[in-house]
């Protein structure tokens, strides 16, 4: 890429031009060694601006529980309560093992208007990561903290899975429709650890929704003593369109990083699993030899703190492992 | 007749019921599949298909009429009178059925979201021209499961739809005692890729659904019930397994018989009588050598003709080059004279059932019997049609099946002759001549259907439009029967679109799950681990796996093409977005930018290929990003429009003469590779 490119498309994509902006996604998307520092060069370059400061909300939940349509509906509501706010959907779906490619989400369930400039979806393959966001994700996301006011993280939850939306999402929403029986065994598998919220949508039909509501405010009373209350649960129906003015004006009332999980944690946290990815066990080990990501964290950006360590890597990893084996 | 006779007769004759003379069958219905361009031109051809001895008409009718939108409407424009005749009014009906007596016809419309309008127009022609609405006969297609399945004209979600159904059943025993409301057909599901057991259980399931709906209403008393179920009748296909084809005819005819008699107490034998029409495949139709076609066509035929028990009460048969373009009248004529030869001069009409007795055929059936009833079992134990339908179930098992059998074309365990085997030939002296051998839709066929529709806008009264459309909305809501409000609609000179506005804000509209999910290929070979190789190495090259944008712009629901180019497209390793029917041009790109595709495919079998990429070349362009992202295409494309595809900025053309998926990969892996290099 040409410096002179880039400073264009970044100023583009800051006016909300899309393919400067989905090009900017691909940069954060590179998986080449050396795409951190060119990632840290848009961000140098978007660091020139006063940008924009995303709130990150993490969406999560059963397959067909309706969370590509509600985050539809929300994202619209954003836009036109505010009028300056800008909304990314970045929604994430599961590789194949076999041929590692992906069959991306069905993008047309959000109905976003064509031409609407101030909304925008992006899909992501999780890449054979069990851990529901791809090892792109909180790149991608450090790029889109900058263009975008409000950014959905969109994953398919299958257990374990939800957990890791917590470390990249301000505040996380697990959607679920009214509760049929097997889904009882699903809620006792650790799921309710998860939300900060819940939405229980499709509620069509009332009774079902109460009975619904009520068995939810037990489970997590359960799993959660003495937080139920801070658990907010939103009975929603996109058909019906119940219920999504709630949600919305939750989503505007919110303070950036309304639960303490400032960017800083999220680096952290992200550059023990870039250090993991990369160079594996024993890569973790070594970068807490060199006192963790902490230590390398302080006073360098996240990108230079990858160049850094991978070179690091490459000159020691060698003979600390011929020391300590 | 008396015991005599009796002794005297021979099993190989056949005998008339009444006088116990040796007689022959009647031949069944010759149809031919028709109209297009405006309503005017397809008049003038029924006309002269009815001379040159056609016994029925069967009209086909464009895609925005089908998908409820008048032709004015942006995306219907590209596809105004391209795979049959717009109708926007009664006045085009009008002009459609000119010099027509309709109370001598047998009207048969492939008409499925629409099917209500249609009805009602050709109800309301007939009470405008002085016709006794009770002597109208003919059958509106009216089956939405296979439109939810295979060829996506439906409009409203599944629930409304049957709603629909049933109401048309309602009317028409009632008023039009000799119209078949709806017609089930697995014709398409077999297009789809369809086994004869997935065939056979999904046409019955599906005619169950309907059945119990219309009981459940409680509108009819038992013995008009039975005649309701007297009047289901069946499309179906026949495929080249001319044996097991009719085979699968005959279990058809047996499991009819069970259903009605066992779960519908029909006493009434002739209302358990599996009525059929048929219109043989075209899916193994080819585009290589396709003079061989007329062969296939030929076998495909005695599958359903050669069994007495099983024989179609209607045939329409393809032309030899559909695998090419829309068919030229002479094709059809060829078609029409296969069935006039088989049954004129052949002596197959003058024999009993031919394979009545043979253990083999006994056990052929009885094993399709058995899959079917095993599937059905398993339909409505997920709750019925709808549900397997909203779940996804169908569809996906159709994606499935049909993935099979393009993953064994492509492993040559499936001969096709021509495609796989026995590939080098002469050139066929059947493409010569002026046209190429093929169909050329006229591109200003759509400016009639415009005119005329300005025309009836003008000059109708706009209360009474109002007060119709009014009608129709509360009759909608208040969940009353839609017929009557429709017609009084037709007569006041209401559109096309604004009927299936009018119901759009009442019941929505309907997007199902595409089926691809989870899908895959059964084909592993080093040509596959050859692409995925080269995958690899581009990600490493690059950063970033390959990402396909997968689109189906427009009207046009056979989306088997796209469907089985991203199944393939993930199988070598591609990131794909697809996102199913019905998109406009802009919401593809739109996907296609946002996600910085690599490439985008897109698949056309509507013929308007050259008005859609304009519209996508604008469409990048307002963009910016013209030339930046790639644009394939695939579909029934003549050759004689590549030259000015690639002119307007398409990277690569396939058409279903480009039947090896591992080479339509390699080939857009060629132009992923280039546009990273450029």
């Amino acid at each position: 890429m040409k410096a002179s490119s880039l400073e264009a498309m970044v100023q583009k994509a800051l006016e909300g031009h899309k393919l400067s902006t989905a090009r900017l996604i691909s940069i954060f998307e590179d998986t080449r060694a050396d795409a951190p520092l060119r990632r840290r060069a848009v961000l140098d370059e978007l660091d020139k601006y006063q940008t924009r400061r995303a709130k990150f909300i993490g969406i999560t939940g059963t397959p067909g529980a309706g969370k590509s349509s509600l985050i539809g509906e929300l994202a619209l509501r954003l836009v036109a309560q505010d009028p300056h706010a800008r909304v990314a959907v970045l929604a994430i779906d599961p590789s194949s093992h076999v041929s590692g490619g992906a069959l991306l989400g069905d993008r047309t369930r959000t109905n976003f208007p064509v031409g609407e400039s101030r909304l925008y979806f992006r899909s992501q393959a999780s890449d054979l990561e069990l851990g529901g966001v791809s090892r792109t994700t909180f790149p991608v996301c450090r790029l889109l903290d900058r263009l975008f006011d409000y950014v959905f993280v969109e994953t398919v939850g299958v257990g374990q899975s939800e957990i890791e939306i917590q470390q990249v999402a301000d505040f996380v929403f697990l959607v679920l429709t009214p509760l049929g029986g097997d889904q009882v065994q699903f809620l006792k598998a650790g799921i309710m650890e998860v939300p900060d919220a819940i939405v229980l949508n499709k509620c069509d039909a009332v009774e079902e929704a109460r009975r619904s509501y009520h068995a939810l405010r037990g489970s997590l009373s359960l799993s959660r003593p003495g937080e139920e209350d801070r658990v907010r649960i939103y009975k929603t129906s996109v058909t019906e369109q119940i219920g999504l003015d709630n949600v919305s004006s939750f989503i505007l009332s919110l303070e950036r990083d309304p639960l303490g999980r400032s960017m800083r944690r999220k680096e952290l946290y992200f550059f023990g699993k870039w250090a993991r990815d990369e160079f594996g066990r024993a890569g973790l080990r070594y970068l807490s030899s060199l006192g963790g990501a902490e230590a390398l964290l302080e006073g360098q950006h996240f990108e230079h703190a990858q160049a850094a360590f991978r070179e690091k890597v490459q000159e020691g990893i060698g003979s600390w492992l011929a020391e300590k084996s | 007749m008396s015991d005599e006779h009796q002794t005297e007769r021979k099993a190989h004759l056949l005998y008339d019921k009444k006088t116990g003379e040796p007689t022959t069958d009647r031949p069944w219905i010759f149809r031919t599949y028709a109209g297009h361009s405006s309503a005017r031109a397809s008049n003038e051809l029924y006309l002269s298909n009815l001379e040159t001895g056609q016994t029925g008409l069967s009209i086909a009718f464009d895609l925005a009429t089908q998908c409820g939108y008048s032709s004015d409407h942006p995306i219907a424009l590209p596809e105004v009178g391209k795979v049959g005749v717009p109708i926007n009014s009664l006045d085009d009906f009008h002009v459609l059925f000119d010099k027509i007596p309709l109370e001598k016809m047998n009207t048969s419309m492939t008409i499925n979201g629409t099917s209500m309008w249609l009805l009602a127009l050709y109800v309301a022609l007939a009470r405008e021209r002085g016709i006794d609405e009770s002597s109208l006969r003919g059958t509106t297609q009216n089956d939405l499961v296979k439109e939810y399945l295979a060829r996506g004209t439906y409009i409203f979600p599944p629930d409304a739809h049957f709603r629909i159904i049933a109401e048309m059943y309602e009317y028409a025993l009632e008023r039009i005692p000799n119209w078949n409301a709806s017609n089930i057909c697995s014709y398409h599901l077999q297009e789809a890729g369809a086994t004869p057991a997935q065939e056979l259980s999904f046409a019955l399931a599906n005619a169950m659904e309907v059945l119990d709906l219309i009981k459940a209403r409680g509108h009819f008393t038992d013995e008009q019930f039975e005649k309701v179920v007297g009047r289901i009748s069946f499309f179906v296909n026949a495929g080249i397994r001319f044996v097991e084809e009719m085979c699968k005819m005959r279990a058809f005819t047996e499991l009819w018989e069970e259903i009605t008699r066992e779960r519908y107490g029909v006493t009434n034998p002739r209302y358990r009588t599996f009525r059929y029409g048929v219109q043989v495949n075209s899916l193994g139709l080819t585009a290589n050598q396709p003079e061989n076609n007329a062969w296939r066509i030929l076998i495909e035929t005695l599958g359903v003709t050669l069994s007495r028990n099983a024989r179609c009460r209607a045939l329409q048969l393809p032309a030899w080059n559909e695998a090419l373009s829309l068919p030229r009248p002479w094709d059809q004529q060829w078609s029409l004279r296969l069935q006039q030869i088989m049954a004129y001069e052949t002596d197959l009409l003058e024999y009993p059932d031919l394979f009545d007795g043979s253990k083999v055929i006994e056990s052929k059936v009885k094993e399709l019997k058995e899959q079917a009833m095993a599937e059905i079992e398993k339909i409505r134990g997920m709750g019925g049609v709808r549900p397997a339908i909203e779940s996804g179930y169908m569809k996906s098992s159709l994606v499935r099946s049909m993935s099979e059998r393009v993953s064994r074309i492509a492993s040559d365990e499936l001969t096709v002759v021509g495609v796989n085997r026995w590939t080098d030939g002469l050139p066929s002296p059947l493409m010569g001549g002026e046209d190429g051998g093929i169909f050329k839709a006229d591109d200003s066929a759509g400016n009639e259907a415009l005119e005329s529709l300005a025309a009836t806008k003008a000059k109708r009264d706009p209360a009474r439009v109002e007060k119709a459309l009014a009608a129709l909305t509360k009759a909608a809501q208040n969940k009353e029967n839609m017929m009557e409000a429709s017609i009084e609609c037709a007569l006041a000179r209401v559109t096309t679109g604004e009927w299936a506005d009018a119901l759009r804000g009442v019941f929505g509209e309907y997007r199902p799950v595409t089926g691809i999910d989870g899908q895959k290929l059964l084909l592993e070979n080093d040509r596959v681990e050859e692409i995925r190789a080269r995958v690899e190495r581009f990600i490493e090259a690059n950063g970033h796996r390959p990402r396909i944008v997968v689109g189906k712009p427009g009207l046009d629901g056979h989306s088997n093409g796209a469907e089985v180019i991203a199944v393939s497209a993930r199988h070598v390793g591609f990131d794909v977005v697809y996102s199913g029917i019905r998109l406009t041009v802009d919401e593809i790109i739109a996907s296609a930018i946002e996600e910085n595709a690599d490439v985008i495919g897109i698949s056309i079998l509507s013929g308007s290929h050259l008005e859609l990429t304009r519209q996508i070349m604008a469409a990048l362009e307002a963009s910016d990003a013209k030339g930046e992202i790639p644009v394939v295409l695939g579909g029934i494309i003549p050759d004689g429009d590549h030259a000015p595809l690639r002119e307007m900025g398409i990277d690569d053309i396939f058409t279903p003469a480009d039947y090896s998926l591992t080479d339509v990969m390699d080939r857009i892996m060629a132009v992923v590779e280039a546009r990273a290099k450029a």
